[in-house]
């Protein structure tokens, strides 16, 4: 058993949790973040990372829309390298309502989102691959946001000031004295190992989740779980975001992200108890698909990568269960106020958007309690990798490929510096799909909190490209331990582990091009491999190797 | 064009298929598009590595009659077993040929390692993964020395070593790990930073780097008794390779697949190409098969994508595909077709039947199986029609059996591709005596 | 909408096969292998154009990754255009002087005799070298005196009084350098009771192509289509050509490089082999005339490509007494003006070394390849005469 004491304790690693670590650390405030599978495991990695611009919220819920381009600006200085400043379409196809188009127009001016209408040859020209009959065309200023980079960055700066960051951990109970909540009981799962920390304040920034947290606590809080689906296609079709100009519904917007397009978004209530396992129907992606081939006809020919679903942590007391109609809006409870519980908050709803909107709230209550005068400068300060303006000195690098260098920038933006350097083998590719290095990958083991190969895809895309792993994970696995970040006795278990959670994305879209590649992994893995061989059963990550006795 | 018989695919069934048509003296061409699963394959023949129920068949050839009675729709079982056993020698014949040695343990099957240190059943292997000394040594408590070689990604000698030991034939046994570089030898790419399988093989096909080689790996080893490498020791001049590594390491040295371009694999398919091409058979490469026409019961013309027009005719037609991957099957979203003549082919419609809920679940995923359904004579129907009785089925695009969780891809692909040819040398005959 | 024929980098599995078998990644680490160079950047230059990786340039177009493709990728396509994208803004003379066959070509010929001489000559060649980078270890085609366009106007009258005729798309090669070949051409026709038209044309625009001048070859690709489709309607000919390459580039890199609609013609387009080929199958054979020699065959990448190395085999298998010796498909190294640049020539030398190694062995009369550079490049390293297989048929052909 470890003990040790802190200021704050953060529950949750996804955008939020991490977000309230650094404003928090950045008001020099001691703090701990507890997380119970991996940073961006949750929601956070779950969406379509859309860097909305407002305009999706702006007909129905202007203070969401207000809120959302103002974090847009912000965003757009603070994660440079997070963001990718798309622009993003409207477009109105044939028959589409057209009264929503000026309804559009409206709410964007009334919220102060810069749009305008385009003609629609420029159009064609901006996105070649768009449906040639639509009607009518809105520029608004979209752009994209990657969520593990975000939150990575946020971890990362954390960190350097100061703060600890435990993953793979989960909260078992929480410690409470007279009302009072004064810390975490928790278990480190790779570690083996039961945690006690004690601090001045928890916060509860667990998402759908938090309702767990809050009932460990000894209060009742509910949410709606509410699942959204989406479909990844293998590459960019698109280069800008594409919406469709009507009321929000499933399947009505493209987003362009790093090397892959998403369609989103279905959503569904789910009851609580699956919220752990979320699966995509079958009539799920074919409303996806469907839905994008009216944007961009074709795209449900071209491969179709995987798909996911993420959990939005919608609360609403006033009983109204129907996913799109429930408020986006932020809730940041103060459970003495409302429980009469010191020492603990819980912050959810929102949007991955408004994540540092979100933290700052929470910070400011915290700080508040603490009784600490330190005011939020998370919306000045750039985070790690977004220092400078500009990210061009390709000079600096001659000798690696333009390709390699254009890849590890775009995912750690200034920061590539400290891995792209030494001598020219650290430059060999792992994962060709996604031009991973092994320099990359020792960097990323060492400065990033990566334990596995799961974790180390959510950090560099290791994986996530067409092959789906195929070739990466087992190079990938031997830098793992020649770096002496996991014993060889783990190797195959992570192998597996690994494998498992590709699949789980991949599975329902089994045809095409997708199943050739799904074919010929199992030909390695199993067939050559025999890795299946190694498990009599798959138990959780890290768990569970059991050596077959036969033979 | 005018063939005795056309082979559609040129994998280990095309290829078994086409070189028996040969010896038999028919006219023959086989048509690849692109290269077969020999390249991703261990190099290593299974012929039934497990029971339905996952444990491990030690004695195939013993238990092949009552696997195929139980199994009726299985390849095995429309072949018979005899005819599989028969295509085994026929192929082992075939290579040794063309200098590639196959051993097998008799009537039973022998175990190689694996990339990742596990064992795998199989029937067939190279004589650099299995013969006489490796056998008494893997009996014995020996020493091993797993060796990789610098730069090389695609194998890792220390997952290999922690995992193989683990195991419970080798919990005595010694086993280390090491690595060496070739990078300064003859034959090595120059300025390459990622070594690839064919890359290194390159080396150890230059004589001149023999000895050098033999003595680098003799240091690593110490004082091992036993050398296990990556199996990249010589694509083209392989067989002296070998010989020369043992002679001169003294040593007994083990060949561990790789992950793909596997060199095993692409011995094999070089061999069995120069033997067929050496029969006089027609090897057409670079050109794919898109369609054929089907008068009644019979295919009477099948056209490439650079001869559309004029396409090629057979008396006989072997359809030798291969299965998803290769393209002789086709998933969309809510259907599989072959994708040549439209065939029928085995699937359920609904989608989620086809693949198991983990990765790594036993049985392993439906998909595998699906394919082509046959006749007894390997002859399919197409989709709503006739029994086609010039065209027939072999290898992977066969439905019914599950390559990988029986462990048996090798054994139908040879057993079929040469049942094919037997099949299709009787109706030439037929022909022949018909015109008499 | 996508174009779904644009996108066959989609289809790739990352198996790594093509890599195997890719003869510049044989011999050279600065070429990172057609995946890589293919496929998988192709992917990422969706995202960002400017992720292009200069080592591309290494790849010499030979499309031995696309006859090992087993996912149909056009892996060399992607890689030629990728390339051209790359080469597009810098202007270089050399690459300017190399890719304007039958500009150069016309000029030349004009001053035949004092070019051939001063090609010959080593410091010239230096001085080449050292100033357009052309390297001074290669011996340069002949340019003959008269063009075979100039020639053909002596037998013109007589190819149209035939009943049936074919167009033939001579090429740069056969027009500046190897009008022989198309004499034989003519003659096998001929022969064969066929008369051959020529029509205007400009080069293919293999040799822009390669060299990134994209729109200069458009423009040619158009000019082609359009003379050759206005030449052949009459009669509903086909259209012929005696080079592998040329072939290749009318019928495939046309549409898949130049994204230019070829559906006017693509349907009447034969290496002349395959014609030949077809013909003879319908035992339409002229009178062969035993050879009893040894030849040696080389299939050229490209025709390996298009799939018709077994039109060319099929056919010469019909000249009684040839020994034809079919080599173990290897690519000779120079694919185009490739061998002929200074910085590709030891790449270029490296990988033919294993195929004059087994022409020398075997020591035949004669090798035989279907394309006009192979032919430099075998003639250059090995001491045999290198026909195409047209010009052997033409000898075997009985004296009248």
């Amino acid at each position: 058993m470890k003990k040790f004491e802190t200021r704050v304790i953060v529950i949750g690693g996804g955008a939020t949790g991490t977000g309230i670590l650094r404003d928090l650390s950045l008001r020099g405030i001691r703090c701990v973040l507890v997380e119970k599978d991996d940073l961006a495991s949750g929601t956070t990695g779950r969406n379509h990372g859309l860097l909305h611009s407002g305009a999706r919220y702006a007909v129905k819920d202007i203070i969401s829309a207000k809120e959302c381009i103002a974090e847009n600006m912000i965003l757009k200085k603070i994660a440079r390298h997070c963001v990718e400043n798309t622009g993003g379409l409207f477009v109105e196809l044939p028959n589409d309502d057209n009264t929503y188009f000026e309804k559009l127009v409206t709410g964007c001016r009334d919220a102060g989102i810069d749009c305008n209408e385009i003609p629609l040859n420029r159009a064609m020209e901006i996105e070649p691959n768009l449906n040639a009959e639509v009607k009518r065309v809105l520029k608004v200023p979209d752009a994209t946001i990657d969520p593990f980079r975000l939150a990575s960055a946020n971890t990362l700066d954390s960190m350097e000031h100061g703060a600890v960051v435990l993953t793979h951990t989960e909260v078992v109970s929480m410690i409470m004295d007279q009302g009072i909540v004064k810390g975490i009981r928790c278990f480190d799962r790779l570690g083996q190992e039961d945690i006690e920390i004690y601090g001045e304040f928890v916060v509860n920034a667990a998402g759908i989740w938090g309702q767990r947290i809050c009932n460990k606590a000894g209060i009742q809080f509910p949410m709606h779980p509410s699942k959204g689906s989406m479909v990844i296609i293998d590459y960019r079709v698109n280069n800008v975001v594409v919406n469709r100009c009507r009321v929000p519904a499933d399947g009505d917007i493209i987003v362009p992200g790093d090397t892959v397009s998403l369609i989103g978004t279905t959503s569904k209530m789910i009851p609580l108890e699956k919220i752990d396992e979320v699966t995509t129907d079958d009539d799920d992606i074919d409303v996806l698909l469907n839905g994008g081939e009216a944007l961009i006809p074709n795209i449900s020919k071209t491969r179709v990568l995987r798909v996911f679903g993420g959990v939005r942590p919608l609360v609403a007391d006033t009983g109204d269960t129907r996913g799109r109609d429930i408020s986006r809006g932020i809730v940041l409870t103060d459970h003495e106020e409302r429980d009469g519980l010191k020492g603990f908050a819980t912050i959810t709803g929102g949007k991955l958007m408004t994540y540092r909107l979100m933290a700052e709230k929470t910070t400011d209550l915290v700080c508040e309690k603490l009784g600490i005068n330190r005011k939020c400068e998370t919306h000045i300060i750039p985070l790690p990798g977004s220092e400078r303006e500009t990210l061009s000195d390709k000079q600096t690098y001659k000798s690696i490929p333009e390709t390699v260098v254009g890849s590890t920038r775009f995912r750690h933006g200034e920061r590539a510096y400290r891995i792209l350097k030494g001598d020219r083998k650290n430059y060999s590719l792992s994962c060709e799909c996604e031009m991973v290095t092994s320099g990359e990958i020792e960097y990323a083991i060492e400065n990033l909190q990566v334990k596995d190969l799961v974790d180390l895809r959510r950090r560099t895309r290791l994986g996530m490209g067409p092959c789906q792993g195929t070739l990466c994970a087992y190079r990938a696995a031997g830098i793992f331990f020649e770096t002496g970040a996991a014993d060889y006795e783990n190797a195959a278990k992570m192998l597996i582990d690994f494998m498992e959670e590709r699949w789980k994305g991949i599975r329902p879209v089994l045809w095409g091009d997708t199943l050739r590649e799904a074919e010929f992994s199992y030909w390695i893995y199993q067939g050559l491999f025999g890795l299946g061989n190694l498990v009599k059963e798959t138990k959780g990550r890290g768990e569970g190797v059991v050596v077959e006795e036969e033979y | 064009m005018k063939y005795d018989c056309i082979i559609i695919g040129g994998g280990i069934s095309g290829l078994t298929c086409g070189i028996k048509c040969a010896k038999e003296g028919m006219s023959c061409a086989v048509i690849t598009a692109g290269m077969s699963a020999l390249h991703f394959s261990s190099g290593s023949i299974d012929l039934l590595g497990y029971y339905p129920d996952n444990t491990i068949v030690h004695t195939p050839a013993d238990v092949l009659n009552s696997f195929a009675v139980n199994k009726p729709d299985h390849p095995y079982a429309k072949c018979g077993p005899d005819i599989v056993m028969e295509a085994l020698n026929f192929l082992r014949e075939e290579l040794s040929e063309q200098e590639l040695e196959l051993c097998s343990n008799g009537n039973n099957n022998h175990f190689h390692v694996t990339p990742v240190g596990t064992l795998k059943p199989t029937f067939l292997s190279q004589k650099s993964v299995f013969n006489e000394n490796i056998n008494q040594a893997f009996k014995k408590n020996t020493t091993i020395s797993i060796i990789n070689f610098k730069g090389y990604r695609d194998f890792n000698s220390d997952i290999a070593a922690v995992n193989l030991k683990k195991h419970r034939l080798f919990t005595d046994c010694t086993i280390t790990s090491n690595s060496i570089d070739l990078q300064d030898l003859q034959g090595a790419v120059k300025e390459a930073i990622e070594l690839r399988s064919i890359d290194i093989s390159r080396i150890f096909d230059k004589d001149e780097n023999l000895h050098e080689i033999a003595e680098r790996l003799k240091r690593a080893a110490g004082d091992s008794e036993f050398i296990g490498v990556p199996a990249v020791a010589g694509l083209e001049n392989h067989k002296t390779v070998y010989e020369q590594l043992v002679d001169l390491t003294e040593k007994i040295v083990y060949e561990i697949p790789t992950l793909p371009p596997s060199i095993p694999g692409m011995r094999i398919d070089r061999a069995l190409k120069s033997r067929f091409s050496g029969l006089g058979g027609v090897l057409i490469t670079g050109d794919r098969i898109i369609g054929g026409t089907i008068v009644n019961d019979q295919v009477t013309r099948v056209y490439t994508k650079h001869h559309q027009q004029e396409g090629m005719t057979a008396r006989n037609v072997v359809l030798a595909s291969g299965s998803f991957f290769s393209g002789g099957m086709v998933a969309e979203i809510g259907n599989i077709k072959e994708p040549i003549f439209g065939l029928l082919v085995d699937y359920p419609k609904q989608r989620e039947e086809w693949r198991s809920q983990l990765f790594f679940q036993k049985p392993a995923h439906p998909f595998l199986s699906f394919g082509v359904r046959t006749d007894e004579n390997l002859n399919p129907n197409v989709q709503n029609g006739p029994l086609v009785k010039n065209l027939f089925c072999a290898g992977a695009v066969l439905a019914g059996y599950n390559p990988i969780s029986e462990g048996s891809g090798g054994g139908v692909a040879a057993g079929t591709g040469y049942y094919a040819a037997l099949q299709a040398k009787k109706r030439c005959d037929d022909i022949r005596k018909g015109n008499e | 909408m996508i174009n779904l024929e644009n996108i066959s980098f989609d289809h790739c599995i990352k198996c790594t096969v093509c890599t195997a078998y890719c003869p510049v990644s044989r011999v050279t680490g600065r070429f990172p292998g057609p995946k890589l160079a293919g496929p998988d950047t192709e992917r990422l230059r969706k995202k960002n154009p400017e992720l292009l990786d200069k080592s591309l340039i290494y790849c010499s177009n030979c499309k031995r990754c696309e006859v090992a493709c087993p996912s149909d990728v056009n892996i060399a396509d992607i890689i030629q255009a990728a390339r051209c994208s790359y080469l597009e803004n810098s202007f270089r003379i050399r690459d300017f002087v190399m890719s304007r066959t039958d500009m150069v070509g016309g000029m030349t010929t004009c001053f035949s005799s004092l070019t051939n001489c001063l090609l010959k000559n080593r410091l010239i060649k230096k001085v080449l070298e050292l100033f357009i980078g052309l390297t001074a270890k290669r011996e340069l085609p002949d340019y003959n005196k008269r063009s075979f366009r100039q020639w053909y106007g002596t037998v013109k009258a007589r190819q149209h009084r035939f009943k049936e005729k074919a167009v033939y798309f001579h090429g740069c090669y056969v027009n500046y350098n190897d009008q022989a070949l198309g004499r034989d051409v003519i003659k096998l026709l001929n022969a064969m009771n066929r008369g051959v038209i020529i029509t205007d044309e400009k080069c293919c625009g293999v040799p822009l192509i390669a060299n990134g001048y994209l729109e200069k070859a458009k423009v040619n690709a158009k000019f082609n289509i359009d003379s050759l489709k206005s030449a052949a309607d009459n009669n509903g000919m086909r259209i012929l050509s005696t080079s592998s390459t040329c072939m290749f580039a009318l019928k495939h890199e046309y549409p898949g490089v130049l994204g230019i609609d070829n559906t006017s013609i693509s349907g009447r387009l034969d290496y002349i082999m395959s014609y030949i080929n077809r013909l003879f199958e319908q035992d339409d054979i002229p009178v062969l005339e035993a050879m009893n020699i040894t030849a040696v065959y080389h299939s050229p990448c490209h025709l390996e490509r298009l799939g018709g190395v077994i039109d060319t085999i099929e056919a010469l298998r019909r000249i009684p007494g040839l020994n034809l010796k079919n080599l173990h498909s290897e690519c000779c190294g120079i694919s185009g003006t490739y061998g002929f640049k200074k910085e590709y020539y030891q790449i270029s030398q490296e990988i033919g070394r294993e195929l004059f190694l087994a022409i020398n062995k075997i020591k035949p009369d004669i090798v035989i390849t279907d394309c006009e550079t192979c032919r430099w490049q075998i003639e250059m390293n090995t001491p045999f005469e290198t026909v195409h297989p047209v010009t052997l048929l033409a000898r075997a052909l009985k004296k009248v």
